[in-house]
């Protein structure tokens, strides 16, 4: 009788030091877990934050000022657009091209 | 007796006897301290056992808000047209602050603030909080956490960038600092664009780490991104060509809409004063104001086609019908209503071309006021559209039974009621939609928009070749030419009402439209253009509007990818013929 009260105790107290090993296991899982989702969280509004950035930096505003000013670009027209149709029969000869400015 | 030989044992103090009542007394006092206990713990386990649980729950539990990111505002083709970036909010305490040598200085230079101003906020002691700055960029805040001044905190807070700035103001709008929507579609679509809010409960250990969730977490519900059918592409070119056309004609304003003839989409709604929608310190009334919908004004010629599709749609006349505007003017019960320039005799499709108020008062003579005022209620005057926008206007159109025989000769060509460039521009959609009115949205749709009768196809096919004519060469707008596509309108120029009349000469103002479609066969777009007083000379919708309408209508149409359905030929410049008021 004694004996198996020995044994259960002993088992018990093991339990009890696993149980207390495992809570604080679990609670330091659950910390890096909580921490991994609030980064996930802060790169994920970084990644908005970004995106805005980058859209700033290609509006058409922006655009149109940089080429008209610092590449000398200018607006296509109608004029000087060439428009290739499919059904269009194929003219390969390069010196044809300027008599196909215009629309077809 | 030695002193080794002492006998502790043998003291005769031991050997006295106690007494019994000691024993006895020392078992009872311990017996009611563990009573004592027993009580206390019963006390606590049970009877107090509420009280103490939140005690301890208010040592280690705490709430967490999971805050709801505000939904983004994209354009039609998801180019972000306002999104929410983190902007920290620097607050302190201000009898904690302890700043070091030069620090207020470096601190006054990241928040762009002077130094004097800086140190008054944080010398303030009777107080315990006080912003320093709200909603500073992120990468400032990081510097201001770095230089760690003890008694500067900072507050996670959000703030709506808009990338596409001054051009898409009026329609995006903009929030507040509680994050609230306060104008345009931010305002309109609050709801949808907030979220929900979530919750959740976690035990935090002494470190102030979360080590475990405690019951239900309330995950937060994002506010939903939304889909404008605006292009910002196009949205910027019609704000730039509106913009250059106020400032070189000296405007007070102007605004332009351009319309999906199709869909019924809005591509691009743009008003002329604007503002930056990040710095609103110094912000008017008159850049506020989203012109394009919440101003009505007389629209003046821009509304014969209207009065003209009636008649034909009644059969009362045809384009080839001969109307004679001689002289010039007609008397209506005892008032006269002129051209500016006489005309002689007209066909109808002249009338239009050449917009003679004669022509179009003689026609609309001819019919009852209850078959003028229902086509026009029927196009959209007078009605609120349907459009999702906050101050949206209805514009007046009075009952046909108030309507004096001179009244129903000048609303027939657009004085007398009012309505505003949204509307018009709407109204056009009867021309371009095979007769069918069609409604208008904001928000990106795919389907081709469901419209309602007003015209036959055949009528309204009859005026939109008047309405090209309009736009060629004899017309009031061959200004409104393009390169490469056909193209329709009707200009028109109004005197703006000044006290009581419409001024005198050389003190009247003016308020000049243009209203059309192209290519003109199967209609893409209506664009609507009006500029209001314009005070560089030129003044006639047809110089001054339409110029705006070619710009925008060859930006779109090649940005839609529209082939061109005319030849192209060098651009037409012909003599304009000067319209009439």
């Amino acid at each position: 009788m004694m004996r198996i009260n020995l044994v259960l105790l002993l088992a018990v107290v093991a339990s009890a030091l696993y149980l207390v090993g495992v809570q604080y296991e679990s609670r330091r899982v659950f910390t890096e877990l909580d921490k991994a989702r609030a980064d996930a969280r802060r790169l994920e509004t970084e990644f908005g934050r970004l995106q805005v950035a980058k859209r700033e930096q290609a509006t058409s505003a922006r655009v149109e000022q940089l080429a008209r000013e610092k590449l000398q670009m200018r607006q296509v027209t109608p004029a000087i657009t060439s428009y290739v149709t499919y059904s269009a029969p194929m003219q390969a000869s390069p010196a044809a091209a300027p008599a196909q400015k215009g629309a077809q | 007796m030695t002193r080794r030989g002492i006998q502790y044992t043998s003291s005769p103090l031991l050997a006295s006897r106690t007494p019994v009542w000691r024993s006895k007394f020392v078992v009872g006092v311990i017996a009611l301290g563990f009573t004592g206990l027993v009580a206390r713990a019963a006390y606590i386990q049970v009877y107090a056992n509420d009280f103490f649980q939140k005690q301890g729950e208010v040592r280690f539990a705490r709430s967490i808000d999971l805050p709801a990111n505000r939904g983004r505002i994209l354009d039609r083709n998801g180019l972000i047209l306002g999104s929410s970036v983190p902007a920290p909010s620097i607050w302190a305490i201000p009898e904690d602050v302890e700043l070091e040598k030069g620090q207020l200085a470096q601190l006054a230079k990241l928040l762009d603030m002077p130094a004097a101003e800086l140190s008054k906020k944080l010398q303030d002691e009777d107080k315990s909080f006080v912003w320093v700055k709200r909603q500073v960029d992120a990468d400032i805040a990081k510097k201001i956490a770095d230089l760690n001044i003890k008694g500067i905190y900072q507050r996670k807070e959000y703030k709506r960038q808009y990338p596409e700035g001054e051009a898409a103001a009026h329609i995006v709008g903009f929030t507040n600092v509680e994050d609230n929507g306060q104008e345009g579609v931010e305002l309109m679509f609050n709801k949808e664009l907030l979220g929900r809010p979530g919750m959740r409960h976690v035990i935090k250990d002494r470190l102030g780490r979360a080590v475990e969730d405690v019951g239900e977490i309330v995950q937060p519900v994002p506010g939903r991104d939304l889909q404008l059918s605006i292009d910002s592409k196009v949205q910027f070119f019609a704000y730039q060509k509106l913009r250059d056309a106020v400032v070189s004609n000296k405007a007070k304003a102007g605004s332009v809409v351009v319309l999906d003839a199709i869909t019924g989409e809005v591509l691009a709604l743009a008003n002329y004063p604007s503002y930056t929608p990040d710095k609103r310190q110094n912000l008017t009334g008159a850049q506020l104001r989203n012109r394009a919908l919440t101003d009505t004004f007389e629209p003046g010629s821009v509304m014969k086609p209207f009065t003209v599709g009636l008649a034909l749609e009644t059969g009362r006349v045809k384009p080839s019908t001969i109307i004679d505007t001689a002289p010039g003017s007609v008397t209506i019960t005892g008032a006269t209503i002129h051209d500016s320039h006489p005309h002689g005799a007209l066909t109808v499709e002249q009338v239009i071309q050449v917009s003679s108020n004669v022509g179009t008062t003689k026609i609309a003579m001819q019919m009852p006021a209850s078959e003028m005022w229902q086509t026009f209620s029927q196009a959209g005057f007078g009605q609120k559209p349907q459009i999702e926008f906050p101050g949206v206007v209805s514009g007046r159109l009075r009952p046909y039974k108030s309507w004096r025989p001179i009244e129903q000769a000048t609303i027939s060509y657009g004085y007398g009621m009012s309505a505003s460039l949204f509307q018009m521009v709407r109204s056009y959609t009867v021309f371009s939609h095979g007769g069918q009115i069609i409604p208008a949205t904001l928000l990106k749709s795919s389907t081709p928009a469901v419209g309602v009768p007003v015209f036959s196809e055949q009528t309204a096919a009859k005026i939109r070749r008047m309405l090209q004519m309009a736009a060629g060469p004899g017309g009031t707008g061959p200004k409104a030419q393009t390169i490469g596509y056909s193209v329709g309108g009707k200009s028109g120029t109004a005197y703006k009402q000044v006290g009581k009349g419409y001024g005198t000469d050389g003190n009247r103002k003016y308020r000049s439209w243009f209203v059309g479609m192209a290519p003109i066969d199967q209609p893409r777009i209506i664009v609507g253009v009006m500029l209001d007083e314009p005070s560089a000379g030129k003044y006639f919708g047809g110089d001054v509007a339409a110029p705006v309408f070619s710009d925008t209508v060859q930006q779109t149409l090649r940005m839609l990818g529209v082939q061109p359905d005319m030849a192209v030929r060098p651009q037409v410049v012909a003599e304009t013929v000067e319209e009439s008021f």
